[in-house]
């Protein structure tokens, strides 16, 4: 019986290979912390399944699949104390000079540094945005926001992250 | 710093990220599949009907005889109400929409070169689906009066009996159909 019901199910897990890693990645740039993202991750497909009967056809399918995992997200940092844990990447040199490699290191640390205390309805467009590669219009889909909004809160959030860049310091802002 | 270069530090800074971490998601397909199978299909009342008069039949008296006895109460309070409320008539589940509902038919399969979906609404004839932006989800729309339908897929010439937008699922032949109701329980109402 398990066997015949895996053989039914076995064309969802070719959409999750296609899907997980976009998703996944939309879930590590919202939430800024790997294990929560790999449990979002696996919830949004699941919860995708089960919901298959509200897809509607004048959504692109990632478009909605990023919707449900946006929800999640939202609703998972409602629940918990805010703690991004991301490791920190080896330094990858490719042929550079070592003092460009330090240089760009430095610059991608900010950057990660700068995401994880951007206030969470700042960071998710800029996620879905440079990550995900939507459109404003998809982004206003998937996070429930008029257009204008997205591209207010794109702008304002790239903002902030050029400050903490450029002032040598990690910003501070309350959770968004 | 420039606002491309900033953008593009944006974006190489998340790719990064997961391209760092995506290693713990190795093998999520084969879990998501294993507990979407573990979740037991819904069989029809039928279905229930058939086991329970199965070989056991000596061990079951006692839940028909109680099956019967509730069965009896509820016609004649059925019979009692159905003199004084008159909307009451027929069967509520295909009757309460008199127009044809829209459903939608629609199935993941990546790869796939024809999809089709056969049932009694369509005398099991293929209706082809469509993906038409080749992102592997297959749909028809399609129009049918309120009502019980049996269906199924077929992938590739490949029978598929279990949808997971299924009311519930029958076993015919061998093979498993998936069942919708249009109408006051199901799609459209």
């Amino acid at each position: 019986m398990r066997a015949s019901l895996e053989g039914e199910t076995e064309a969802w897990g070719e959409i999750v290979v296609r899907y997980k890693e976009a998703v996944f990645g939309l879930c590590l740039g919202f939430l800024r912390n790997r294990a929560d993202a790999e449990d979002i991750t696996h919830d949004t497909f699941i919860r995708a399944y089960e919901n298959l009967r509200r897809y509607r056809l004048e959504k692109r399918f990632s478009t909605w699949i990023f919707t449900i995992a946006s929800n999640l997200c939202r609703n998972h940092l409602r629940h918990r104390r805010y703690h991004p844990v991301i490791s920190p990447s080896d330094p990858v040199s490719g042929g550079l000079d070592p003092a460009a490699v330090v240089a760009q290191e430095d610059r991608w640390t900010r950057v990660r540094e700068g995401l994880d205390v951007l206030p969470y309805g700042y960071r998710a467009p800029l996620i879905l945005r440079y990550y995900n590669d939507l459109s404003y219009r998809e982004i206003a889909e998937v996070l429930s926001l008029p257009e204008g909004t997205v591209k207010t809160r794109i702008h304002r959030g790239k903002v902030m992250l050029k400050q903490a860049i450029e002032k040598d310091g990690v910003i501070h802002y309350e959770r968004g | 710093m420039r606002e491309d270069n900033l953008e593009e530090t944006i974006k190489n800074v998340l790719q990064r990220e997961v391209s760092d971490e995506v290693f713990h998601i190795e093998g999520l397909e084969g879990r998501i599949v294993t507990e979407l199978a573990g979740q037991l299909p819904k069989s029809s009342p039928l279905e229930a009907l058939k086991r329970l008069l199965a070989p056991t039949r000596g061990a079951r008296l006692g839940q028909l005889a109680v099956i019967g006895a509730t069965a009896a109460v509820f016609l004649v309070l059925g019979v009692f109400l159905a003199g004084r409320l008159p909307f009451l008539e027929g069967n509520p589940r295909v009757t309460v929409t008199p127009s044809g509902n829209e459903v939608l038919f629609i199935m993941p399969a990546i790869g796939a070169q024809s999809v089709t979906v056969v049932g009694s609404f369509n005398a099991w004839e293929a209706t082809p689906l469509s993906d038409e932006n080749g992102d592997g989800i297959w749909t028809k729309s399609i129009s049918l009066p309120p009502g019980r339908y049996e269906y199924a897929f077929v992938i590739d010439g490949r029978w598929w009996g279990q949808d997971p937008l299924a009311d519930e699922y029958v076993r015919s032949f061998g093979a498993y159909n998936s069942v919708r109701y249009v109408g006051l329980a199901g799609d459209g109402a």
